[in-house]
């Protein structure tokens, strides 16, 4: 990794980013519900590839191959909790989210729930999340522009927040859903590719690399074992016990299934048909990386291994660009990677300013504020807080208050913790009442931030019990139970919303 | 508990379809969690010591410690089987009980 210009890759990313724009510019959005919902027609291999494109982040192209060449088995908990969360959220809510048609978290939890409180309390949340998510991914941002052009930290932040607001309030949703699958191709084809040749230089079953590591993991536990090191890598709980395992991986998933910009994907299909078939699709091409982040990880430990080095944990989030360059892929080639990079951190931003913007122009200014504000006017008010927001993630982004791991962390422990036991109880229980998802949700979101300021390198046993990046598992069911008891000391429900979730939501037939 | 017929809870089904929408719910989240955190569980069991070792970590599959291969590789596929699983049981469902157009 050195930073200095290069001609070869800083080409290819020019040329990346400007066909972005294009295809956003190429796809106006002509009104608010185009905006929101993309003209929903865009098929369900189309919305899988955005599904893919807008979960797959900074941090699963860079920082997922980091944790894994850093922690081994244990850092499968993030692969298993992101993949998983598709299950959990297509099973218990995809269809359902669907068919009860509110274009986003807020409003859904503020109809169903008949509460403006609960409305603005949500779409808070919903911008803190999002926030938080997206501060995450400018490390990865910078990270490669550096690479690229040699900028400094600073410098990259803004050019690269720069950009993704342009083509966001340009063009809308419809480009940012149009870009979504134009860059799933771009992510993960410039993930893959390298692969071959790492796997082949390296002498491994190389025309499936995502094949072809297990020897590479294999020779790390018996051929390189001397180093205990290298040992540890592939024992189920050399770096970590099983119980942190098992919490990571289920904060993970009830993060994914509960994260606002996740959600809102629903209603971009056209039915709940193609809603729930989508899911597939998505998970299918997140799995396309998934398989291969762990690839990259243990190969660039085998080569560790054979030049006789420690792991780097300077270098773990940028591992995929190292072993490239070890490998000795060509220049060029490796700066389709870091395009590749880019576009993953991009198309995350862009999903999550949306959602943020939504929360604030829909959620706050339309549905609390002001009710009868013209198409227009809401449309401005979404761009401006588009770019209100952006400048705020640029102004966190300079000066990161915590690592990038662990604020990525935060917002799916968030996610996990508020959002998702009120849509689980919201769709899955018509008992369950304003009251209890305010109460249920206070208390998910004080918690989270309790272990988080305190538990953080706490060795209270509490703190081991709820690590603050793992916290669902213990806090999820408590903000749920909370959201009960409250729910059932307090009046049903109003039979309009009721009546709306059983012949609405749940297609029951009365006689 | 509620005064009308227009109740929703996942312990206790309204109609017929979503008993067995329900059912099918119960059993994808099974093998979920099965696969899933039931495995790991099982690596705890059969340990031999404390960093989890044990014949299914000696074994070895297309090149891989089995467990690795499991959880990294066949965890994720087993996610998606469940999924288009899933989608047909439902799919099914609806067009049985004609129910394909109001739910959508």
């Amino acid at each position: 990794m050195e930073a200095s210009f290069k001609l070869g890759p800083a080409i290819i990313l020019v040329v990346v980013l400007i066909a972005f724009i294009a295809i956003g510019v190429g796809h106006k959005a002509k009104d608010q519900d185009d905006y929101w919902a993309a003209g929903r027609g865009i098929g369900r291999i189309g919305a899988g590839a955005a599904i893919a494109s807008n979960w797959m982040s900074a941090a699963s192209f860079l920082g997922m191959a980091g944790l894994l060449y850093l922690k081994g088995y244990f850092a499968l908990a993030y692969v298993i909790g992101w993949t998983g969360g598709y299950v959990m959220l297509l099973v218990l809510m995809a269809g359902q989210i669907r068919r009860f048609g509110k274009y986003t978290a807020a409003d859904f939890i503020g109809d169903r729930y008949e509460s403006q409180g609960a409305r603005l309390l949500a779409a808070l949340t919903a911008i803190i999340i999002s926030l938080t998510y997206a501060i995450g991914q400018y490390k990865g941002i910078a990270m490669m522009f550096s690479w690229v052009f040699g900028m400094n930290y600073a410098t990259s932040v803004i050019v690269g927040t720069g950009v993704v607001l342009a083509y966001i309030i340009i063009a809308g949703m419809l480009g940012a859903t149009k870009n979504m699958q134009f860059q799933y191709v771009i992510i993960i084809t410039a993930f893959i590719f390298p692969l071959i040749f790492i796997a082949k230089k390296l002498g491994y079953f190389y025309l499936i690399p995502e094949i072809g590591y297990g020897s590479a993991v294999w020779d790390l536990g018996h051929k390189y074992a001397s180093d205990p090191n290298n040992l540890k890598y592939i024992q189920p709980w050399g770096v970590a016990s099983t119980y942190k395992w098992i919490a990571l991986c289920f904060t993970m998933m009830v993060g994914t299934a509960g994260l606002p910009h996740v959600l809102s994907r629903f209603y971009v299909v056209p039915n709940t048909r193609d809603a729930r078939w989508s899911v597939v699709w998505g998970l299918f091409f997140i799995g396309l990386l998934y398989w291969s982040s762990p690839a990259y990880a243990a190969f660039a430990r085998v080569q560790n291994a054979i030049a006789g080095v420690q792991p780097v944990k300077a270098l773990a989030d940028v591992i995929i660009i190292t072993a490239a360059e070890n490998a000795g892929l060509p220049q060029w080639f490796t700066g389709y990677l870091a395009a590749g990079a880019i576009s993953a951190a991009f198309s995350t931003v862009s999903g999550l300013l949306l959602a943020a913007g939504g929360a604030v122009s829909h959620d706050i200014y339309y549905r609390i504020i002001n009710p009868n504000a013209s198409e227009q006017s809401r449309m401005m008010v979404s761009k401006v807080a588009v770019f209100v927001l952006g400048l705020c993630v640029i102004m966190f982004a300079l000066k990161p208050f915590a690592l990038i791991a662990q604020i990525v962390a935060m917002a799916f422990a968030i996610a996990g913790n508020t959002i998702f036991p009120t849509f689980l109880l919201g769709v899955w229980w018509s008992r369950a009442n304003k009251q209890g998802c305010i109460a249920g949700m206070l208390v998910g979101l004080t918690l989270t931030a309790f272990f988080f300021f305190w538990g953080k390198g706490n060795d209270h046993w509490l703190a081991q019990l709820i690590p603050f990046t793992s916290s669902s598992l213990i806090l999820m069911p408590i903000a749920l139970f909370t959201n009960i008891i409250v729910s059932s000391m307090t009046p049903p429900p109003s039979k309009e919303i009721r009546k709306f979730l059983c012949e609405q939501v749940h297609g029951i037939e009365f006689d | 508990m509620s005064e009308d017929r227009y109740h929703i809870n996942i312990f206790k089904p309204n109609g017929e379809f979503q008993k067995t929408e329900v059912k099918y719910i119960w059993m994808i989240l099974a093998v979920w969690a099965l696969g899933t955190y039931g495995f790991q569980l099982l690596l705890k069991i059969v340990q031999r010591n404390p960093q989890g070792e044990s014949f299914l970590t000696d074994m070895q599959f297309l090149g891989f410690p089995f467990h690795y291969w499991f959880t990294g590789q066949f965890l994720i596929i087993m996610f998606i089987l469940l999924c288009i699983w899933f989608n047909i049981l439902i799919d099914g469902l609806e067009d049985r009980m004609g129910k394909g157009d109001i739910r959508n």
